[in-house]
């Protein structure tokens, strides 16, 4: 992985001859990083280790001992449809939602960076939201959407059953795109504004002697010096559909109706503590883990794309 | 090629209630390089800006030659700008930044090539047109936007103190070559800039401006010997010009306590303004304290205490050095002397 800018100032300074820090003495650097790194390993690296472990175990579920099955876990989960069906939809709520989130939050952004009328003002509300935990927004969501009381009960009401989020499965998933870009929208708003702000104005006057209108200086010259925030959600957002998504789904449809909204994720959570399946459960998200790895890396080669210099 | 000539005739800006420009008219000749000098916050780029068009006048009118501009696009108006801090594009390579404005123009690959080679070396920059900005020193940078506004061929090439962020030597050769490439092109240059270095060495007209009115328009030699007010006496020159509360008693103007100061006629309080270079030292003279002097290798400057305690700054070539405390007498030259009304500043 190439370094951004922060990894050139930091080695530009070692290089200087400067002793970095302001510690003497090695253990001064590891007691301040100490209990960082002890949550990291007690809540991330050692239950994804354990769940790779698990995975090659069949473990039962009230206790009592565990069998080394080898692959047989993978094995029985690959071949599960149902598997497929969570995976393929986790895939699809992958491509909607950051899509959504960073584009609706760039158009935001662009407008309020061009002090457009009430832009002031916009931008307050804009970030507020971010004030609202995840699972708070699945229930208004609920409500919002609510075929009888929501936004689109008049819709119902002069065509009987066009939108019922529990009972239609396409109406499901399209309420929690809603509610994961409505969630995305305010932090990816904060991010892109202020890369936005930190270009400098001479560069809008320059390209408008040179004769560049606003839209084309969006093209010409926003977008490009706005790759490294734009890249930064990017990563930020598709880790988000997996993680964040859970507390959407709890609160909002609980994987239904008919496991429509059923992302990978929720069916991990399900499997592992409604249905006792610990070992199917650990596997899956061994799977999971690679997925999001894949991806990661995969977004990572898109980084000789981001412009850096300013 | 001959430059446009900008006539901009009672030219307003107010920022909300705040009137920064307070109707401006005045002629800029075509094909000249005309100065915009002025303290900071005087208006001047602000009055560049609106020039090109990157703000808009609050009323009045700029034309170009014949034509209206004071309402069109900066890329409608034909003129080109090179900025304080160069505003390169960081992003794109140094054959790119010159040839955008060539490229949002719909001129073909092959002709903007050639354009770009051609304006590259002209400031000389072969060689570096495949570099980022960021690889370039300050110098290239600067050259690379003067490149970037020649390319278009403009009329009007508009400077908004572009050597300012440059070290002192590097000025001294950005100042030659952009005169050399004035008369090369003849584009109608308007230079914006707080020093005065640079507008008398540049100029062919100043434009002195403060709180957003002309003060004196002229050329360098004009201001720098007969400053129509006090405030240009003092901005132009350094050391500035040496101004004096006298009184004239008809055949001569004495200091308030009684010391002839010269034997010009003059009645009435006035403030006589004197230029350092202008001061000698002799025998027997109008005396004075030195109270400090430094030596500049070329000449010294020495400020002494008149009688009365006014204090007076001698720039005198004999590289002599003074001891504070010590006692000279000085003359002041003949034809040297300015005279000002001490109530609005304008001279006499």
């Amino acid at each position: 992985m190439k370094h951004g800018r922060g990894g050139r100032t930091s080695s530009g300074s070692g290089t200087a001859g400067v002793k970095q820090g302001f510690y003497t003495g090695r253990w001064s650097y590891w007691t301040l990083v100490l209990p960082i790194l002890a949550l990291i390993a007690m809540f991330f690296y050692i239950p994804v280790a354990l769940a790779f472990f698990w995975s090659l175990f069949l473990e039962r579920p009230f206790g009592g001992g565990s069998e080394f099955v080898g692959f047989q876990n993978y094995d029985r989960v690959l071949s599960d449809p149902e598997f497929w069906n969570a995976m393929w939809r986790t895939l699809i709520f992958m491509a909607i939602a950051p899509t959504l989130a960073i584009g609706l939050s760039l158009i935001l952004a662009l407008a309020a960076d061009r002090g457009i009328r009430i832009s002031q003002a916009a931008r307050n509300i804009i970030i507020w939201p971010k004030a609202v935990a995840g699972a708070s927004i699945g229930v208004v969501f609920v409500f919002i959407f609510n075929p009888f009381l929501g936004i689109f009960a008049p819709l119902n009401e002069m065509y009987p059953g066009i939108w019922n989020p529990r009972i239609d499965g396409g109406d499901a998933f399209a309420t929690l795109v809603v509610a994961q870009v409505w969630n995305g929208i305010p932090f990816n708003f904060i991010i892109l504004l202020s890369g936005l702000q930190a270009i400098p104005d001479g560069l809008a006057k320059a390209a408008a002697m040179d004769g560049s209108g606003p839209w084309r200086r969006i093209v010409d010259l926003q977008l490009p010096l706005l790759t490294p925030q734009l890249f930064l959600t990017f990563v930020l957002e598709f880790v988000g559909t997996v993680v964040e998504a859970f507390g959407l789904i709890d609160t909002m449809t609980q994987g239904g109706p008919g496991g429509a909204t059923n992302l990978l994720i929720y069916k991990i959570y399900v499997d592992g503590f409604k249905a006792y399946d610990l070992s199917g459960a650990a596997t899956q998200t061994a799977l999971l883990m690679m997925f999001v790895i894949a991806m990661v890396i995969l977004q990572f080669r898109l980084e000789r794309f981001v412009k850096y210099e300013r | 090629m001959t430059g446009n000539a900008i006539a901009m005739e009672d030219v307003r800006k107010a920022y909300g209630g705040n009137l920064v420009i307070p109707g401006l008219t005045a002629e800029i000749g075509g094909g000249q390089f005309t100065v915009i000098l002025g303290p900071s916050g005087c208006g001047k780029s602000t009055l560049l800006n609106m020039i090109a068009g990157l703000e808009r006048v609050t009323s009045g009118t700029i034309r170009f030659g014949r034509r209206e501009v004071q309402d069109l696009a900066p890329k409608d108006r034909g003129c080109a700008m090179v900025f304080q801090n160069y505003a390169l594009y960081p992003h794109m390579s140094v054959r790119n930044n010159i040839g955008y404005a060539l490229k949002v123009a719909g001129v073909p690959k092959e002709e903007r090539r050639k354009r770009v080679d051609t304006a590259a070396e002209s400031v000389g920059l072969r060689g570096l047109l495949d570099r980022r900005p960021s690889e370039l020193s300050g110098g290239q940078r600067q050259r690379v936007a003067v490149a970037r506004a020649i390319v278009r061929e403009p009329s009007v090439l508009l400077f908004d103190e572009p050597l300012s962020n440059l070290d002192a030597k590097l000025r001294h050769g950005m100042r030659m070559e952009l005169t050399r490439l004035h008369d090369r092109i003849g584009a109608t240059s308007v230079f914006v800039t707080h020093d005065q270095v640079e507008a008398m060495t540049l100029a062919d007209k100043v434009m002195l401006l403060n709180n957003g009115e002309i003060v004196q328009y002229a050329a360098p030699s004009e201001l720098y010997e007969n400053p129509a007010t006090t405030f240009v006496a003092t901005f132009i020159g350094a050391p500035a010009m040496n101004l004096l509360a006298a009184d004239g008693e008809g055949a001569g103007i004495r200091l308030p306590d009684g010391t002839l100061l010269t034997k010009t006629p003059f009645r009435g309080p006035v403030t006589l303004g004197i230029r350092p270079e202008n001061i000698e030292i002799v025998p027997d003279g109008i005396p004075c304290r030195t109270v400090y002097s430094e030596s500049l290798g070329s000449h010294s400057v020495i400020v002494a205490a008149l009688p009365d305690g006014q204090e007076l700054r001698i720039a005198t070539p004999l590289g002599r050095r003074m001891t504070p405390g010590e006692a000279l007498s000085v003359r002041f030259m003949k034809g040297a002397i300015r005279l000002f009304d001490p109530e609005s500043g304008k001279r006499h």
